[in-house]
């Protein structure tokens, strides 16, 4: 699903976003990419967007080569990858039921389909009874519930998570992650950047490390086999 | 693409940012009503001018001894050049005449004689031929010149011409200050949708980030433009219009009126430009507002 074939982005002057990364994430995986600020997580997730260029390496998305795809196909890419955010990203004058509905009017949805699709999405994530709500009306973790309800209203075959549950509290962090695990059940690949290290502790699932650009461990189950004090992860916080 | 939806989009923008509404409305308003009234004016100096150019008459006066050979004579020489658009002949009988009507029977009734030459009128196309034509008439034997003076042949003189060139002058002045109103008109415009969508330039990103595209994102602030545009355009069309009108009638009812100046058409008039008042601004505002909005969205578009 995504394939990073020795990446490389510097910002100006000389930071380091990715250094030679390399990685293959598979159909339907569930994925961690952990690391500290600064690390590279943001920079992977907007080059897999197409928001950035690589200076150097391929980059393949759902079947499309990054390097080749024109501009103006930049938004089917982005179509194909749902995406949900620490801010949220909400359009803000706009309800719940609007927000969710905006990512099917951008594909051409008929009006029908969406009428039908909204409210079952919605009804997934838990906010059948904040349809009429404006963002600001609503918590932190129920506005993070609709813009997971936005990412996967078109089941795309990717979704995007940066810090998803850096916003929220605990507990509710839970409800979300318990969300995209069951959205990666459906087959979609579920890449989270996150640096919530009790989340990935308690999820076990494969865990991408980034240190300073580079990807300094990629274990499959996370690692986490062995006790908890011992992973080098947590070592280091 | 569905329509209603931008539609939807568009209108919901202009109710929650009304206060940004209104100022682009006035912008348009205030710019377009500049040029509808450069229109009006423009279009009465024009008929002021050509209303000018048409008195300008040459006056060539015939000598008594001349007789009916020479007035002929005359006659046919004016007959015969291009330049001159008509004549009337004045007889001496008509001469009096006129003197009557503007000074009054009495002196005429003392003179013993006629005094008045016989005269023809000339108009001719245009008030730059004149003078060529007048001097046509400087040696003609049939003339009423007196010795070495050209005083038998009467035209306007420098003044007439001078009034004509500050009109022309103004004209183009007035086209001149239109244009730069043009170019400020554009760029408020741009600089209040530039506000207006820096304002919601996180929403731009969001709609970017879901895979919008960019016609998809720009058609609601498109129509957006198109409609503030044309809202101010056709209520600055309505008060120029209005103006012209109440000042139309107002000279109309004064001693003024021999300005008979002109109302603009509001719908459709002849001649090149078909449209009138209303439409010409409206279609101005829409275009600059439609216009104004894609320019100031270029830079939130890359992808």
């Amino acid at each position: 699903m995504i394939v990073f074939e020795d990446v490389t982005k510097i910002y100006d002057p000389d930071v380091v976003g990715l250094q030679n990364f390399t990685c293959h994430i598979g159909k339907g995986d569930f994925a961690f990419l952990v690391g500290a600020s600064g690390s590279g997580k943001s920079t992977l997730i907007k080059l897999v967007l197409k928001e950035l260029e690589p200076d150097e390496g391929r980059i393949l998305v759902a079947g499309r080569n990054l390097n080749t795809l024109s501009r103006r196909k930049v938004p089917l890419l982005r179509r194909n990858i749902g995406c949900v955010f620490q801010d949220f990203k909400l359009l803000p004058t706009k309800t719940v039921y609007e927000n969710v509905a905006y990512a099917l009017e951008v594909v051409g949805e008929p009006r029908r389909s969406i009428r039908r699709k909204v409210p079952e999405i919605l009804s997934l994530v838990g906010l059948s009874d904040k349809v009429n709500s404006l963002p600001h009306e609503i918590s932190g973790g129920e506005q993070q519930r609709v813009s997971v309800a936005r990412a996967f209203v078109n089941h795309p075959p990717l979704l995007l998570a940066d810090e998803p549950t850096g916003n929220i509290d605990p507990d509710t962090a839970i409800g979300i992650m318990q969300l995209l695990v069951r959205i990666n059940r459906t087959g979609t690949t579920v890449l989270v950047a996150t640096h919530d290290r009790a989340m990935v502790d308690r999820m076990r699932r494969r865990v991408l490390q980034l240190d300073n650009g580079r990807l300094i461990r990629d274990e499959r189950r996370g690692g986490y086999d062995h006790p908890v004090e011992a992973e080098p992860l947590l070592q280091e916080v | 693409m569905r329509f209603s939806f931008f539609l939807r989009e568009a209108l919901g923008s202009i109710r929650r940012n009304w206060v940004m509404t209104m100022a682009a409305v006035i912008t348009v308003f205030i710019s377009t009503a500049i040029l509808g009234a450069v229109l009006v004016t423009d279009r009465n100096l024009d008929r002021g001018a050509t209303s000018l150019k048409n008195r300008v008459t040459i006056e060539v006066f015939i000598k008594d001894e001349a007789g009916p050979e020479g007035q002929q004579a005359l006659e046919q020489k004016i007959a015969a050049m291009p330049e001159v658009k008509s004549f009337t002949y004045i007889s001496k009988d008509d001469a009096l005449e006129r003197f009557k009507e503007r000074y009054g029977d009495r002196i005429v009734d003392n003179l013993p004689i006629n005094p008045l030459p016989a005269s023809f009128e000339i108009q001719v196309n245009d008030a730059d031929q004149v003078e060529v034509v007048a001097q046509r008439f400087f040696d003609d034997p049939n003339v009423d010149n007196d010795k070495g003076t050209t005083n038998g042949v009467q035209y306007a003189q420098a003044t007439v011409r001078k009034m004509l060139g500050t009109i022309n002058l103004v004209e183009k002045v007035m086209w001149v200050v239109t244009g730069v109103f043009g170019v400020a008109a554009v760029m408020l415009i741009s600089t209040t949708v530039r506000l207006s969508i820096f304002a919601r330039r996180r929403e731009i990103e969001i709609m970017r980030l879901v895979g919008a595209t960019n016609w998809f994102i720009r058609w609601p602030f498109v129509l957006e433009g198109f409609m503030t545009g044309l809202v101010g355009a056709v209520l600055a069309a309505l008060a120029v219009w209005g103006s012209n009108w109440t000042i139309f009638n107002w000279i109309k009812s004064t001693d003024l009126d021999y300005l008979s100046i002109e109302i603009y058409p509001l719908w459709l008039q002849a001649g090149t430009w078909p449209l009138g008042m209303l439409f010409t601004l409206a279609l101005l505002g829409a275009v600059l507002g439609s216009v104004g909005s894609i320019f100031a969205m270029r830079r939130y578009l890359r992808v």
